[in-house]
């Protein structure tokens, strides 16, 4: 989002409250939805039910167009539409509700550094295995993207996709990676976690923060995802602290609608 | 012991090892864990192995362009800058190494690529007086391309220009990545302790170039000199570690010295002595030539016995003088 309108967006949040009718939207969730966008809204849920605002999750097949940035996924709050967890973040605090108020500035520091070490190391690590692994690419991901469109669109969508995703990875460096290279860095992403996690509750002792959330909504959604090889996961199990981490903040927030 | 590996990097200027922060990064790295290394500095990519800079040619004669390759390999030669660290001050490093990726290094590339005034006066500047012919016609301009793509691709917009706004939000997420990283180091020597891990390897190399080179647009530049502990940092790190280029460049600090007679920075070529010498020539070859082309000037040739015939010579030699 631009400055201009972040200030401007930052300042209508703040007169109004949390209206109960806010709406997350994400791609269709049985055939559509992808690893990486997956991970992403589930970061965002979690988020929100830690600060107990309430959200419908609403599926449609075109979220990723309607979304102001691109990005899955985006919120509808008001008559403002944000996307993306950074964002939302913000937008959220302008409101007032804020989890990362009770850190110091060091601490702060952490939280952010560690939030960008999720961005750059697993998240681009699920988008090269969906996108740049062929087996996949040809089994699970270019079929699911365009799985709401018909012939020929599905394939132009999901061929411009891949292409556009590959040019990504070659801008990050990651071009040149093989898949064994790639699950090597998350194993070293997730061994990095787990030492900051250690044996606490949250990554900051005892109130979870949006760092909770980003980590949460990914490693939950490794977990529970069918790819053609189970290494990714096998990776993250190797990591107890990590899975109570997980199992923690599944009972905690989500599963509360069920009981 | 095997032959030390091979490191291919550029040139260095303003008072360090070298301009590119890749290059940086690799060196301090050496630096710091005492790798051996042969340098090959130099300012043509095309004579590198791989084409790009910096290339490391190891033993194997395996060439890697990524410096986190490049210190995977060195690590695995045991020349780990890294071994005093704690478990968690090593999830700290890569979380602020990532931290630098992500919100730093876009803004980096803005500063020296994509801001005109910038690109313009200092960066292409520099890649064109120091690049062979005929490179220096084309491949700065192929380079700026190239890291304005890059830039797009890590927005995720493709139609990004440059312009107020842009710099707006790159600048504002670099500064806070440079706060953060200020509020880490607080007043200690390194980020962990008083040895230099590979942490402070990648900060050296990303905020180095910032600091020494002269913006003529340097908001970033200026952020960054008032977070004094950054800036005391990267000044140790050249005196403890690059003493000898420290040195060469110590002049060019801004503040009391006086500018070099040349005229600052702007104006100093590489063998310059050599390029008027040769420049001298080649105009006196070119006149040369087509004095003798034209018939201004002839040579003939003497034989021994005979004397030449007078005529021709003296009607040219006329010719000549009254043409001059």
């Amino acid at each position: 989002m631009t400055l201009v309108a972040e200030a401007f967006v930052s300042q209508m949040a703040a007169a109004e409250p949390w209206p109960e009718s806010a709406t997350l939207y994400q791609p269709l969730k049985e055939d559509q939805i992808l690893l990486s966008d997956c991970a992403s809204s589930l970061a965002v849920q979690a988020y929100l039910r830690m600060c107990g605002l309430p959200v419908q999750v609403v599926c449609r097949a075109n979220a990723e167009y309607m979304s102001p940035s691109g990005k899955i996924p985006f919120i509808h709050v008001g008559n403002q539409v944000v996307s993306e967890l950074g964002p939302i973040v913000q937008f959220t605090k302008a409101k007032g509700n804020s989890l990362s108020d009770g850190l110091d500035d060091i601490q702060r520091a952490e939280m952010k550094a560690y939030m960008e070490l999720v961005n750059n190391m697993l998240l681009t690590a699920e988008l090269y295995i969906q996108w740049c692994d062929d087996a996949t690419a040809a089994e699970i991901s270019r079929p699911r993207y365009s799985s709401p469109y018909s012939w020929p669109l599905s394939n132009i969508l999901a061929y411009q996709k891949q292409w556009e995703v590959r040019r990504k990875m070659n801008a990050v460096g990651w071009g040149g990676k093989t898949l064994e290279q790639v699950y090597e860095d998350v194993n070293q992403c997730c061994q990095a976690l787990s030492q900051r996690l250690g044996t606490q509750p949250y990554f900051f002792n005892k109130q979870p923060t949006e760092l909770d959330a980003l980590v949460f909504g990914h490693l939950f959604t490794i977990l529970t995802t069918r790819l053609t090889s189970t290494e990714l996961a096998e990776r993250i199990k190797s990591y107890s602290n990590l899975l109570s981490f997980c199992r923690r903040i599944e009972q905690t927030y989500f599963e509360d609608k069920s009981s | 012991m095997a032959a030390p590996d091979e490191l291919f990097c550029w040139e260095g200027d303003w008072g360090l090892p070298s301009v590119s922060t890749d290059c940086l990064v690799v060196l301090a790295y050496a630096q710091f864990a005492g790798a051996p290394l042969k340098l090959k500095k130099m300012s043509n990519p095309w004579r590198s192995p791989s084409g790009l800079l910096p290339t490391l040619r190891t033993n194997q004669k395996e060439n890697l362009t990524r410096p986190s390759d490049i210190i995977i390999h060195l690590r695995k030669q045991k020349y780990n800058a890294d071994l005093d660290l704690s478990a968690k001050e090593g999830a700290d490093s890569l979380a602020f190494i990532s931290l630098l990726e992500e919100k730093l290094k876009p803004a980096l590339i803005y500063t020296f690529w994509v801001e005109p005034k910038n690109y313009v006066d200092v960066t292409r500047r520099w890649y064109a007086d120091h690049m062979p012919f005929p490179l220096n016609f084309f491949l700065p301009g192929q380079m700026q391309r190239g890291q304005l793509e890059r830039l797009r691709l890590l927005r995720g917009d493709e139609s990004l220009e440059s312009g107020e706004e842009l710099e707006k939000e790159l600048y504002r997420d670099a500064t806070e990545c440079l706060n953060l990283l200020s509020q880490r180091l607080g007043s200690h020597k390194f980020f962990f302790g008083d040895t230099p891990s590979s942490l402070d390897a990648f900060v050296f190399g990303h905020l180095a170039p910032v600091l020494r080179s002269k913006l003529p647009n340097g908001k970033l530049q200026q952020h960054l000199k008032t977070l004094e502990n950054l800036s005391s940092f990267c000044s140790n790190v050249l005196l403890l570690y690059f003493p000898r280029d420290g040195r060469e460049g110590g002049g060019l600090k801004a503040s009391s010295p006086p500018p070099p007679p040349e005229g600052g920075d702007f104006d100093h070529v590489p063998n310059k002595r050599r390029k008027q010498v040769l420049s001298a020539l080649a105009a006196l070859g070119a006149m040369l030539s087509y004095a003798l082309l034209t018939g201004m000037v002839s040579i003939q040739q003497e034989a021994l016995e005979e004397p030449p015939d007078p005529e021709p010579i003296g009607g040219e030699g006329e010719a000549g003088e009254e043409i001059h």
